[in-house]
């Protein structure tokens, strides 16, 4: 079963034609990866599905429910979380509250003005729990802004979680990340994407293939392929247009 | 445990010494601490917009005269109309207005936001100025009877007493202002916080951003609208140029920049440097405004985080020097 499906989506920036009939097929409790050079509409399509933008024509089907033009606020309460390729994060607030406010939407809780959020010791509890989970517990009261960039990627990463999401959007959440920072963040989005559904943006490709059950691969606004690992790195399409220089590593796919 | 009890020591001091500080300065600084109480209160609900959410706002007078025009007329038009019904009359006028404008303002930001209040604010000025059949135009409304405050059959307290009213200004004034300082403790408050750090996330979070900005929008008028009713009460006028006029949209920026824009006090703080600086200063001159000018200067350029900010940074300073 397709937990998403975008259907015939088109979009364009004033003329500009960005995405061309893109028809992506998510199945419930797969990692999915999306894959293409820069520039090929991978995180417009990611604005798309998650209402920052809304297509110039198609239709977007979440967990069988048509969401096309529905705001981000809305969608992520029909359980899309998403994290973003440039770090958006509540900097001048601590780690510690940056989680807590997911908690709170999480509980519903929007419009409560009659206790103080400090003496709430369940979201508290379940924040910290959180930040224990990724590792962030000593950092607890560090400004967001000041966290160290590996962290301050965990916790965009974890912010996207935080709320429980049944689908998680993920735009390249190892960009600009050392070999070893890449590495803890793999391991990361394995544990915490467990029993979830996910798709990932992603330029590395040993993280694709260590990561992914399934690969699309997008070019010039339009999808090329969509499949195993394995056969889309075969596939010669895609071939021809990464000029057969994929990479990934061998023994995978034997 | 220990900071808990400083804690209500303070209160404690704090209430002691307003009840005892008409008898301690006689009334003529009763009258200067009112003022001061309602800038107090006008800044720190401006600074919800301000310094929490990040909206700058050029025509929050609007509220304040509304709240003040809304008690006045109340008291002249309706013989017998009682204190605190009135003083409801202004507040109700101030969220009717935050009402009609926050669908529009909730939508904009930034030099926008700023410049349609301006507009507006501008728009009320010389509508009061010539709807003088209602307003009073240059010379506001006055001389309206203050009712006492009174619980029928148990207490009744007489507002034109000067003592008597600056108690019950104190008791509306800092309610209203512990109110405003529980409102930034809440869960509310803090995705209030996060709409300043990173509204495009506070949607992403779940949260509908405009409706969030329109209940501190409205919560911030309201409180404004309290400002200016007392104002009216403790004047027995209200005019346009009290009311409306740019200056009183100025008012709160400067004091909340001079106070300190990142804290729930520096607003108090600014209202008080701008009261005493105004007590000073009108000994000498009548030229207030170039004093106030002088010293928004004087803090934008060598302190930009305002008295608050500074302090806390004097203190960070001497903490570490004791600590090496
Ligand atoms: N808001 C926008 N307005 C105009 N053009 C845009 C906008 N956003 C993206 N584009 C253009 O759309 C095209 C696709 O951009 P997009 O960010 O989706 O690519 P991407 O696949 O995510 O690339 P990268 O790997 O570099 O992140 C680019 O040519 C980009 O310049
Ligand atoms: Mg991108």
């Amino acid at each position: 079963m397709n937990i998403l499906e975008t259907q015939g989506l088109y979009h364009d920036f004033s003329g500009l034609k960005v995405l061309f009939d893109v028809n992506l097929q998510v199945e419930a409790g797969e990692r999915h990866a999306i894959i293409g050079p820069n520039g090929a509409g991978k995180t417009t399509l990611f604005n798309l599905i998650t209402g920052t933008y809304k297509p110039s024509r198609g239709k977007i089907v979440f967990k069988e429910k048509d969401i096309t033009g529905e705001g981000p606020w809305k969608i992520l309460r029909q359980g899309m979380g998403r994290s973003f390729q440039i770090t958006s994060t509540f900097d001048r607030m601590t780690a510690f509250q940056n989680i807590r406010l997911a908690v709170l939407s999480t509980r519903g809780i929007r419009f409560n003005l009659f206790r103080k959020v400090d003496s709430m010791p369940d979201i508290t509890e379940e924040a910290e729990e959180i930040l224990r989970r990724i590792n962030l517990d000593s950092d607890r009261d560090t400004l967001a802004g000041n966290l160290s960039y590996g962290k301050h990627r965990s916790l965009e990463i974890s912010m996207a979680l935080a709320t429980n999401p049944d689908l998680v959007m993920l735009d390249e959440p190892t960009a600009g990340m050392s070999k070893d920072e890449t590495h803890y963040a793999v391991e990361l989005i394995r544990r915490l994407t467990e029993g979830k559904t996910t798709v990932v943006i992603e330029h590395d490709m040993d993280v694709v293939f260590s990561l992914a059950d399934r690969i699309t691969v997008l070019h010039h606004g339009t999808i090329l392929a969509t499949g195993e690992p394995c056969d889309v790195r075969d596939n010669q399409a895609v071939k021809d247009a990464y000029l057969g220089e994929m990479g990934g590593e061998e023994d995978v796919c034997y | 445990m220990m900071n808990k009890t400083v804690k209500w020591i303070l209160w404690i001091a704090g209430f002691v010494f307003l009840i005892l500080y008409p008898k301690l300065f006689g009334i003529y600084y009763s009258n200067v601490f009112v003022t001061f109480a309602i800038f107090a209160l006008y800044a720190t609900s401006y600074n919800l917009l301000l310094g929490y959410t990040g909206l700058l706002s050029f025509g929050h007078a609007m509220f304040f005269g509304t709240g003040a025009y809304g008690t006045a007329l109340a008291l002249t038009h309706i013989s017998g109309f009682p204190l605190i019904p009135a003083l409801l009359a202004g507040v109700l006028a101030a969220i009717v207005l935050a009402l009609i404008l926050c669908p529009i303002m909730v939508r904009v930001g930034g030099t926008a936001f700023a410049m349609l209040h301006l507009a507006f604010g501008s728009l009320l000025y010389v509508l009061t100025l010539k709807l003088r059949h209602i307003t009073g135009g240059e010379d506001g409304i006055g001389g309206f009877d203050i009712p006492p405050f009174s619980i029928p059959g148990i207490v009744s307290f007489d507002m034109t007493d000067p003592l008597q009213f600056f108690y019950f200004a104190m008791a509306v004034l800092v309610g209203s202002i512990w109110v405003l300082w529980f409102f930034t403790k809440t869960p509310f408050g803090q995705i209030m916080i996060a709409v300043r750090d990173n509204a495009k996330r506070v949607d992403y979070l779940g949260f509908r951003v405009p409706q969030t900005k329109a209940v501190i929008y409205v919560f911030s008028g309201a409180f404004c609208g309290v400002a200016g009713s007392v104002y009216a009460l403790f004047q027995n006028l209200i005019t346009a140029e009290d009311g409306y006029h740019v200056m009183t949209s100025f008012a709160p920026i400067m004091m909340t920049m001079v106070g300190g824009i990142g804290s729930f006090f520096g607003p108090i703080f600014g209202s008080a440097i701008f009261g005493i600086l105004e007590e000073l200063t009108t000994r000498y001159t009548e030229r207030v405004e170039l004093v106030f000018g002088l010293v928004l200067v004087l803090v934008i350029m060598f302190a930009p985080m305002g008295f608050v900010g500074t302090v806390k940074i004097i203190k960070a300073k001497w903490f570490t020097r004791q600590g090496v």
